[in-house]
């Protein structure tokens, strides 16, 4: 459309002051930008464009087939999860993208290790590092680094806005106003952050044995022994990333910003763990151990890996604490995604 | 041309005895309304149950009692199905600010059910046809309000549903993104033959846009129809007068004539071709010069405090009575 504007729809105000030209007393300043001594415009006019029609707005139908419930609930996935590393669908900021970046790298270190020393032959430093019980248990429930600093921190990064930041943008409305339920978009959106935390935990435990395996040239004995150990430990991984993403999408789905959910979640995993590690050192009592998430789940872990149990009350106790703590993390987080609106939050 | 003939007569949301009762309070009354497909206005005070209503044909609410159809389906048992076939607009924001435009529809289209790549095909369309098409790769948060508002309508477009559901499309919009709005949702029901369902504080909007209203007040049905059909019930014939003006009323008022004054300017129920006449006689008798006379042209304005003021609301202006949905 633009081609139309031709050079004929342009008028051009010409003016001359040949010697032909009338004496009037006014200068080419003033006819160039001013009408007359007291105009006081002082803009020149001396070509006016005619406007052009240069849009034309033509409503195109569209008669394609729309996918089924389940594609519907995947595009709720991969718009989460592909987000991390690529444009497009959810934009997570810069420093949770370099954060998980780091820990997914962090949390190999024993892969790198193990590989060192088994590579260069040093056995006692290859058992320190190597796949065994311990190690097993220590790469998915270690509370130091990675119970503290990186998976706890990784889940308050991708929990904070999960929910919350539907409420704040009113972006619930866009999922609710079309045929998702309710169940589907809390499912998909608790998937979406279990999905990122196991490729973490558990991408790098499977990481740690098949490499040790692969490079060691670990024999079908070993493997025959070790297996169940780390289907137990890839079980704790499943348990430890249901029970992190639970309570923070709880905290989520009551909260408007992605800052009190990060923050919760913290302080619960980390306030639980303080207050009942104070209560063992003082009173040698351990039962208040099952106020701590990350502790239940360790301990249900120690009972699961066959590691040396480091609490004195029933493991029992312990498996019953998580349930009840996902039960009340999970009521909280289907009454409040119930409370979402369409028509205004 | 089948089809359009066939939707130009077709019902698009039609309901009987649609209650919704939030313990003792009710919601919605007993309402039964026909909306035929075309532009419809959904009008209504504070409270009045318009969100209720918006709720109730998304499939989104259990109902009390009563029964419903949109666009032919139960709105009882296919919600899903029945916002397959809706766009949505809401009132307030919806978009990711942090997400650029073309992403944000094309992700709306996906949650509806469209594959990945033919729904970036067609949010490219859809922000083209809302003046986004320069824009579509900026992000949202840098959006004015009424780019902001082009793009919620691109995502209620993007899968051509049958029915546009836009909750207060032009609020908080200049003139000129207002004016092209009000044009998008014209062009998209007399070009596009798609039915709009618009529910606006706005009553020019409204007018502008729509050829049928619902308005409702206290969760019950008070008037819907065709915007001119129901101008008609309330038709005025306006006078200016000069001199002894209070005598004319008076003499108009004892006449049986429906009066409403303000100074020189007088408006009288028409009740028929007599009523030019009736007018003129009492001038006559009370000494007054008709200066001018003619039918007074209601606006849906008119329309809606006459409609307000029989149901016991004294207001001067729709904005007394409209507010937030």
């Amino acid at each position: 459309m633009a081609e139309e504007l031709s050079q004929n729809d342009v008028s051009i105000e010409r003016k001359s002051f040949g010697s032909e030209a009338p004496v009037t007393g006014q200068t080419k300043l003033q006819a160039a930008w001013s009408k007359s001594d007291d105009s006081e415009e002082t803009s020149a006019q001396v070509a006016s464009n005619q406007k052009g029609q240069i849009f034309e707005q033509i409503y195109r139908p569209w008669e394609g087939k729309l996918n089924p419930r389940w594609m519907r609930n995947w595009s709720i996935l991969r718009h989460h999860i592909l987000g991390i590393v690529k444009k497009g669908h959810r934009p997570w900021n810069i420093p949770t993208k370099l954060f998980i970046f780091f820990v997914i790298i962090a949390s190999m270190t024993d892969v790198a290790m193990a590989l060192l020393f088994g590579m260069i032959g040093e056995p006692t430093l290859y058992g320190i590092w190597g796949v065994n019980r311990d190690n097993l248990y220590g790469h998915v429930m270690g509370f130091f680094p990675r119970n503290i600093l990186y998976y706890p921190i990784v889940a308050a990064l991708l929990v904070g806005g999960m929910i919350s930041e539907d409420r704040s943008h009113g972006t619930s409305a866009m999922y609710f106003s079309r045929p998702i339920n309710r169940f589907d978009y809390a499912t998909m959106k608790f998937l979406s952050v279990a999905i990122i935390l196991m490729i973490i935990i558990n991408g790098t435990l499977s990481i740690y044995y098949f490499v040790d395996i692969l490079v060691m040239g670990k024999g079908w004995a070993w493997i025959i022994d070790t297996f169940p150990i780390f289907m137990a430990t890839f079980l704790c991984g499943l348990i430890l990333s249901f029970t992190y993403t639970s309570i923070g999408l709880s905290l989520s789905s009551i909260s408007r910003g992605r800052f009190f959910p990060a923050i919760g979640l913290i302080a619960i995993l980390m306030g639980t763990k303080a207050m009942a590690s104070i209560i063992d050192t003082l009173f040698n009592k351990s039962v208040l151990y099952v106020i701590s998430p990350y502790d239940s789940v360790a301990h249900v872990c120690q009972a699961l890996i066959g590691t040396e149990m480091t609490y004195q009350h029933p493991w029992v106790w312990s498996l019953i604490s998580i349930t009840i703590i996902n039960g009340l993390a999970l009521y909280l987080l289907a009454n409040r995604v119930s409370s979402l609106e369409v028509t205004r939050e | 041309m089948l089809r359009v003939y066939l939707m130009v007569r077709e019902l698009i949301i039609q309901s009987t005895g649609l209650t919704k009762a939030y313990g003792s309070h009710i919601a919605l009354d007993s309402l039964d309304i026909k909306i035929e497909h075309g532009s419809t206005g959904l009008l209504g005070p504070n409270g009045a149950g318009k969100s209720t209503f918006l709720k109730t044909i998304l499939g989104l609410i259990q109902l009390t009692s009563g029964e419903g159809e949109v666009l032919g389906f139960d709105i009882r048992t296919q919600g899903p199905q029945i916002r397959q076939k809706i766009g949505y607009m809401p009132e307030y924001d919806a978009l990711n600010p942090g997400m650029e435009a073309i992403h944000q529809v094309r992700y709306s289209g996906e949650l509806i059910g469209m594959n990945p790549n033919v729904a970036l095909q067609r949010a490219h369309q859809a922000l083209e046809y809302v003046g986004l098409g320069e824009q579509r790769y900026r992000q949202v948060s840098t959006f004015s309000t009424g780019m902001k508002q082009a793009t919620k309508l691109a995502c209620a477009l993007i899968h051509d549903p049958a029915l546009i559901i836009a909750d207060e499309p032009s609020n908080g919009l200049d003139a000129q993104s207002r004016e092209f709005m009000l044009n998008t949702l014209e062009t998209t029901v007399n070009h596009g033959q798609r039915s709009v369902l618009m529910a606006s504080h706005l009553m020019d909007d409204v007018e502008r846009v729509c050829e049928n209203i619902v308005l409702l007040h206290k969760g019950k049905l008070a008037a819907q129809g065709k915007i001119e059909d129901l101008k008609a019930i309330d038709k005025e014939v306006e006078i200016h007068v000069w001199g002894s003006a209070g005598k004319l009323e008076e003499i108009m008022r004892d006449n049986g004539m429906k009066v409403r004054r303000e100074g020189r300017i007088m408006r009288v129920g028409h009740k028929g071709d007599t009523t030019y006449n009736e007018i003129l006689e009492a001038a006559l008798k009370a000494g007054s010069q008709i200066r001018r006379m003619h039918d007074h042209e209601a606006t849906l304005e008119d329309l809606f405090l006459v409609i307000m003021e029989r149901l016991g609301h004294e207001a001067k202006g729709s904005e007394d009575l409209l507010g937030d949905l």
